[in-house]
């Protein structure tokens, strides 16, 4: 099926994305509605549009723990997806993904760090988590870069180096702290458990990022053919790498910031939206957005429903229903 | 203004220098093509030219400027590149592949469409195919397509059908030509020096990071140039008004025999070149001028005897061959068919071998001698080697010098 649409695109790209923001509200809408404390569909419109009433302890669930909860999934999915479409395009490396930048263990080592000397979660943990992410940005940015040229195998591999070095940093601090294990790892799984107003809030500031990307759609192509070539067709290459990774690293800095590492959506999504509509980077990347919220806004749906009371970390979601997927993948791609 | 201009150009991969203090101009409406060995610098000199590498002296001007001052965008409406071979891992149509060479002409009004230069290329219908479904010579066509939308003033093409078939060489080289009878400069390195005889007039030759010559092409390939830049021996032949190259295998240590063919009407010339090639000291004659054992030994330089085109031998042509062989070891009569024209030969053979010398014939004389008396005169030669074939006479030349040179 996917075949048939992706050698028609041109036919077909006006549906395919009317089916998929259907599918989104859909989604969203769903997850507005189950819970703990059940929302007939009737009442998510209500409560949306009448606001949030102290009256009605419904209410004030829906709009203290689910709205932002998944107003913030939303996001993160989004963030997730197109950084991983962007550094796989830059990269060209199909293994690409957002935790290639060594930005989420930059930020999880902050994030340790933080639990580490007993700081309140709010707002330090993400405070802390997104110093991390960010110094590291700067770090792999410097290894990177030589006579202002960026070196995308350098950068591959600075930031897969940093990577086992902020694990190793982070396996000593657990050992010497002891009881905090346990909330260190249920960070490190990735969770919007808990997550609130708050955190949108810091999340705000991926809507601006997930623009940058399409100005240089028509770059990301052109960059498929190798960096060589790119530059004899014209295309300022070392200006794009530069814009593209520090936009791609801050998305993951902040997604990882409120909700820990959540795998395989930045994998998996650009690889879904490839085949859906082709390496076309400027549909590409409005898919995977569409895509990578409507995974995670389900998949925290999952997260919260599938062992109700308790729940599971919602990177165990993605990564569960993920793999498979992606195995399936590749089994069905011909080379 | 010199389209594109290298001043005393160097430069060097970490300190391996690749090219060294080239100076070139390449004028608007050029038609030069760029040769020399593996190695020599070619492609680092297109890469100069494109402002992809920087020299490290000297300067390379397009239009006058730097071409390190151009913005990407401005130097790919300038230059386009066609590389060698092109990969794309990703599933793009064809067309869209094209349309990538709009890139440096985008947002601008009245921007042309890619159609008319498909049209052109004879690739329409190919265009909505998935690139990498596509021949690699179809490819082609359209990696040269993309380099056309970029609406260039130079195409600098790298090898740019050394992977096709001998078809799509030519269509793509018909096609360089037709573009620059419209004016677009092209500059094309290229390994195949005959497809270069075929197509250019100019030439510029590479060796060792060097210009070595430039010019036109027919002295720029030159023998000698040929001989100390590719160090191979190479024959210049003409003909029906087109020039092209042959080459000698790589000559075997000099086998110090000399050896005297007696030919003639191209009995001759296939088993001078091996022996050549062999690395016998091989001279000629008599043959008649225009023959094709005459035009074989002048092109692979021997000493030969030649008389007047259709002439009987002369005497004093017939004396000039016995001084000639009277220095070589060993004397060939190939299978030439012997007339009252060249009975002399005949008569030559028999003196050499009274005077001494070890005499090979073909056999069979019986069936090409229309004078009734050449079997007669060679029925008496002593001690005449007979071999069927011009493989019996290698190897019978093969165990002369090696008896002789133990």
């Amino acid at each position: 099926m996917f075949q048939e649409i992706r050698a028609n695109r041109d036919k077909y790209t006006a549906w395919v994305f009317a089916v998929t923001v259907a599918l989104l509200l859909l989604s969203t809408f769903a997850a507005l509605a189950v819970g703990p404390a059940r929302v007939t569909p009737g009442k998510v419109l209500d409560y949306i549009f009448t606001g949030r009433s102290t009256g009605d302890p419904v209410s004030v669930v829906f709009w203290t723990i689910r709205l932002p909860r998944i107003i913030l999934a939303l996001m993160v999915g989004a963030a997730l997806a197109l950084a991983g479409a962007c550094l796989q395009g830059l990269l060209l490396n199909p293994l690409a993904d957002p935790y290639v930048t060594g930005v989420s263990s930059g930020a999880a080592l902050g994030a340790t760090v933080a639990i580490f000397i007993k700081l309140p979660d709010i707002p330090w943990l993400t405070v802390f988590a997104m110093a991390g992410g960010l110094l590291t940005l700067f770090a792999v940015y410097g290894i990177a870069t030589r006579h202002g040229k960026m070196n995308i195998y350098r950068l591959l591999l600075a930031g897969v180096t940093l990577s086992y070095l902020f694990f190793a940093i982070q396996a000593i601090l657990l050992i010497k702290s002891g009881n905090d294990v346990h909330r260190v790892i249920y960070w490190l799984l990735g969770s919007f458990s808990g997550r609130g107003w708050n955190e949108v809030k810091i999340a705000l500031v991926i809507l601006p990022l997930l623009a940058v990307p399409f100005f240089f759609s028509d770059e990301l192509d052109i960059l498929l053919q190798g960096e060589e070539r790119a530059l004899e067709l014209g295309v300022e290459v070392e200006h794009v790498k530069r814009v593209l990774f520090v936009v791609a690293a801050l998305l993951t800095a902040v997604s990882v910031s409120v909700s820990g590492i959540i795998g395989f959506v930045g994998l998996v999504v650009p690889h879904l939206a490839r085949l859906v509509l082709g390496p076309g980077h400027r549909r590409m990347l409005m898919l995977s957005i569409l895509f990578g919220s409507i995974v995670m806004v389900l998949s925290d749906l999952v997260a919260r429903t599938a062992f109700a009371p308790s729940e599971i970390p919602v990177g165990v979601v993605t990564v569960f229903f993920g793999a498979p997927f992606f195995l399936f993948l590749l089994r069905r791609r011909p080379g | 203004m010199a389209l594109i201009r290298l001043e005393g150009a160097s430069f060097s991969y970490d300190a391996v220098p690749a090219l060294k203090d080239v100076s070139l101009d390449v004028e608007k409406g050029d038609f030069l093509c760029m040769v020399g060995p593996n190695g020599s610098g070619k492609s680092t000199l297109l890469k100069l030219m494109d402002g992809m590498l920087v020299p490290d002296e000297g300067s390379i001007l397009l239009g006058g400027r730097p071409a390190s001052q151009y913005r990407r965008r401005d130097l790919a409406r300038k230059l386009a590149i066609v590389p060698q071979s092109y990969a794309l891992d990703f599933d793009f149509t064809a067309r869209e592949v094209v349309e990538m060479g709009r890139y440096c002409h985008r947002g601008e009004a009245g921007a042309r469409s890619v159609a008319g230069i498909l049209d052109r290329l004879g690739v329409v219908e190919l265009a909505d195919r998935p690139f990498n479904e596509l021949s690699g010579g179809e490819r082609q066509m359209f990696v040269l397509a993309q380099a056309l939308a970029q609406e260039p003033e130079a195409l600098l093409l790298d090898e740019p059908a050394s992977h096709l078939d001998v078809s799509h060489q030519l269509s793509i080289f018909d096609l360089l030509v037709r573009l620059n009878a419209e004016g677009m400069t092209v500059v094309c390195v290229l390994h195949d020096l005959n497809l270069a005889l075929l197509y250019f007039k100019e030439a510029a030759m590479l060796y060792e990071g060097k210009l070595f010559a430039a010019g036109a092409i027919e002295e720029v390939l030159s023998p000698d140039s040929l001989a100390s830049v590719y160090g191979v021996e190479a024959q210049v032949h003409k003909h029906a008004g087109r020039a092209y190259l042959t080459f000698s295998p790589r000559r075997r240590p000099a086998r110090k025999l000399k050896v005297h063919l007696i030919c003639g009407g191209g009995t001759g010339a296939a088993l001078m070149r091996r022996l050549v090639d062999l690395g016998y000291f091989v001279s000629v004659g008599v043959v008649n001028a225009m023959d094709t054992d005459e035009v074989t030994a002048r092109e692979l330089g021997l000493p030969l005897v030649a008389e007047a085109p259709f002439t009987t031998i002369t005497e004093d042509a017939y004396r000039e061959n016995i001084e000639l062989a009277g220095s070589a070891d060993v004397a060939v009569l190939t299978a030439v068919p012997i007339g009252s024209g060249n009975l002399k030969n005949v008569n030559a053979v028999r003196e050499l071998a009274d005077g001494g010398m070890p005499v090979l014939a073909i056999a069979g004389i019986e069936g090409r001698d229309f004078t009734e008396e050449a079997s007669g005169l060679l029925a008496g030669v002593p001690k005449l080697g007979l071999v069927s074939s011009d493989d019996e006479a290698v190897g019978a030349l093969e165990e002369i010098w090696e008896s002789s040179s133990c």
